[in-house]
């Protein structure tokens, strides 16, 4: 147990020391979070925009505004155009917009100024004609007037109340983190291969395996990686919270909501599913012989995975389908589909329960099956033995393989 | 102390044959050559050894009883074919295979440190393995190898790839070992390293034992009746020498074989007193051990 924790306490210093592995796990959330602080700062840029111009002025030759209800601390009322203008050429006022004698059928305005009109000051003037149009008007008819739709979304299947943006919170959470999923699980799974195919290379395995056992040595792998992919994840979840504090005041923004139940399943179905994508990819590693092919097996296994990813409208059209339903069971897809089903619906509870209690059957007969490769392929070297000799080691755990290396059965 | 204690071990891949029947011990104390040509079963005999592969019959124990997961700790062991992870610093490198060897973390530092040090290798305790050259790094594994202090250590082709220099350290260090009690057992086709170096030898071929023992009872074994001189004169006028063999590499030197009841000595004795005799070197025909390896060989391909 002693010697599984050194491998564990290996595995993981030297592979979170991986340039590859520090830019997936920090450099891309500081990126995000970068971008948003950059948005962020944009947008209140423009927000503060009308402050730029300075005072604006107006002119109604229409009669609307003679009442003056609600008028901005900013604008300025003048009596014709001729004194809004020549303010406007001192550099008075930032512009100027004239309401004409045909406003009230027309509704056109005119405005002036010698750079862009920002849309908050537009947003400012329509509250400001709205609040003098409506005079007269019940107070609260009035305040429908200012603010006519104001949404709030129910997703019927999981009773979650959304806010007013939300809409495409809703699809973005469980999209993130199922992103955050597979790089976590693929980079950590592959590193856990390419360090077994190094290993054989180098015949570091030859030592290694007269110091520890080789289940010793999957086990503390498995492991320790796994620690490293969780390390990322909640570097990741530290990084989209900091991300959605900061961007609270985005509307697309503040819509989403990592909800607790999803983030629970989530790491629930991290666990298993990097348990079995690194069994697999442990037995792999030991009995393909270079990184560039052990590559090509690891790339079926991650377009596989994806598959929910690639099918996803059918998530959101067909929840309910047979397509869905076999992702959702299939062991190698369901920790995608899961998270997916989550975001966008709810998940009827025997398939939550079947595809756990499948997912985790899988991984422990995975890993055993692996384990049991794993040793007896550790000293295989040249040729790759074909399906059914690995079904038969399977089956029968004979004891190492040797291809000796210019000794043994030439 | 008994190192090693192999009996009547066997091991067959399929219809192959790549051990048969072997005995033999190994003592603490002592250096023990393993030779036998590529394919002669040395790998999987000492494969079996450590545990790695069982044999199909036959009994093995080591440092005192089975192998156990407290021996694997009192055993070095490098393979033929080496490496070591490439993108880890050296010293890291050392500190966790000695680790996996039962060292505190604290321990293993100092004794990498100290070989490094031994070594000449001080100044890249900090690079990684890749950046060093190739005997650096077969310095490194040596190092890997004895981090522990093991009683047995088992090395394949101790010197493969070493400069003269680095040979002749890595030689001093093994001999230190053996005067400290420790068995070493080195796997080799450096027949000049056996003879200098090792106490005892076993010569496998074709999975089977060909010569097992003391490195001068054997090349006393395969002794000729037959002095070798170097020099000038007609050898043939000298009495109870029989057939001669002239060398023919140039040099003046020559074989000559004794008639039964003459010594070597009563030969030199005769030289000694005749003036139209000169000899540069005189020495009994005793065979290098790589002689006697191709005689075993071959002689051994001949029968099949």
């Amino acid at each position: 147990m002693h010697k599984t924790w050194l491998v564990v306490k290996h595995e993981y210093m030297t592979n979170i020391k991986r340039r590859s592995f520090l830019f997936a796990a920090f450099g891309v959330p500081v990126i995000t979070i970068l971008l948003m602080a950059v948005v962020f700062a944009v947008i209140i840029n423009n927000e503060t925009d009308t402050e730029r111009l300075g005072t604006i002025g107006y002119v109604d030759q229409s009669g609307v505004l003679s009442q003056k209800i609600d008028e901005p601390e900013n604008l300025r009322a003048y009596a014709s155009e001729d004194a809004a203008r020549a303010d406007l050429d001192s550099h008075v006022i930032g512009a100027y917009f004239v309401l004409p004698p045909t406003y009230m059928d027309t509704g056109t305005i005119n405005a002036v100024s010698s750079s862009n009109i920002p849309d908050a000051l537009q947003d400012q003037i329509n509250t400001y004609l709205r609040a003098n149009l409506g005079q007269g008007l019940d107070a609260t008819v009035v305040e429908r007037l200012k603010e006519p739709l104001n949404t709030s979304i129910k997703a019927l299947d999981t009773g979650r109340t959304l806010g007013g943006s939300a809409l495409g919170g809703l699809f973005i959470a469980p999209i993130i983190f199922v992103l955050v999923f597979m790089i976590a699980s693929q980079t950590t799974s592959g590193y856990l291969m390419s360090g077994v195919v190094e290993e054989k290379t180098s015949r570091v395995m030859e030592i290694l395996i007269t110091s520890i056992t080789p289940f010793q040595l999957l086990m503390g792998k498995i492991l320790g990686l796994g620690a490293l992919g969780l390390t990322q994840l909640v570097i990741w979840i530290i990084g989209g919270v900091i991300t959605l504090s900061l961007g609270q005041n985005l509307e697309f923004l503040s819509g989403i909501v990592i909800p607790p139940d999803m983030m629970i399943v989530g790491v629930v179905y991290f666990l298993l599913g990097y348990f079995l994508l690194s069994s697999v990819m442990a037995g792999v590693g030991a009995v393909v012989g270079s990184e560039q092919e052990s590559r090509q097996f690891a790339g079926i296994f991650s377009i596989i995975m994806v598959i929910p990813f690639i099918l996803i409208v059918s998530f959101i059209n067909d929840p309910d389908g047979a397509v869905v339903t076999f992702l959702t069971l299939f062991p190698l897809t369901s920790p995608v589909a899961v998270i997916l089903r989550m975001g966008f619906g709810a998940i009827p509870a025997w398939q939550l329960i079947s595809s756990l209690a499948l997912l985790f059957g899988t991984a422990l007969f995975v890993a055993w099956a692996s384990a049991r490769i794993f040793r007896w392929a550790l000293l295989l070297y040249g040729k790759r033995p074909g399906p059914r000799e690995l079904i038969r080691v399977i089956r029968r755990a004979p004891s190492m393989a040797t291809t000796a290396s210019g000794d043994g059965a030439a | 102390m008994r190192a090693i204690g192999v009996e009547h071990i066997s091991k067959s891949y399929g219809s192959f044959r790549a051990v048969n029947d072997l005995t033999f011990e190994v003592f603490g104390g002592e250096i023990f050559a393993m030779l036998g040509p590529n394919g002669a079963g040395k790998s999987t005999t000492i494969r079996m050894i450590l545990d790695i592969l069982k044999p199909d019959s036959g009994q093995i124990s080591v440092l005192g009883g089975k192998l156990t997961d407290a021996t694997k700790d009192r055993i070095g062991y490098l393979p033929e074919e080496r490496g070591l992870y490439r993108n880890v610093p050296v010293l890291e490198v050392m500190v966790y295979l000695g680790t996996l060897k039962g060292l505190t973390k604290a321990e293993a530092q100092k004794r990498a440190m100290s070989y490094l040090e031994q070594l000449d290798l001080a100044d890249n305790a900090k690079k990684k393995v890749s950046e060093l050259s190739k005997g650096m790094q077969q310095k490194v594994q040596f190092a890997v190898t004895v981090l522990h202090d093991p009683d047995l250590i088992i090395i394949d082709e101790p010197f493969s790839g070493l400069d003269p220099v680095n040979t002749l350290v890595i030689k001093q260090l093994l001999i230190d070992f053996m005067k400290r009690g420790k068995a070493v057992v080195m796997s080799t086709h450096q027949m000049q390293q056996v003879e200098e170096m090792a106490d005892r030898l076993l010569m496998i071929n074709r999975g089977e034992q060909k010569l097992y023992g003391t490195v001068d009872e054997i090349r006393k074994q395969y002794a000729l009746p037959a002095v070798r001189v170097e020099g000038e004169g007609d050898w043939s006028q000298l009495t109870g020498v029989g057939r001669i063999e002239q060398s023919e590499n140039g040099k003046q030197t020559a074989l000559l074989y004794l008639a039964d009841g003459t010594t070597p000595d009563s030969v030199l004795a005769q030289i000694a007193t005749r003036d139209d005799m000169h000899i540069h070197s005189f020495e009994l025909a005793v065979p290098s051990l790589n002689d006697i390896f191709v005689q075993v060989v071959t002689g051994d391909k001949r029968h099949a």
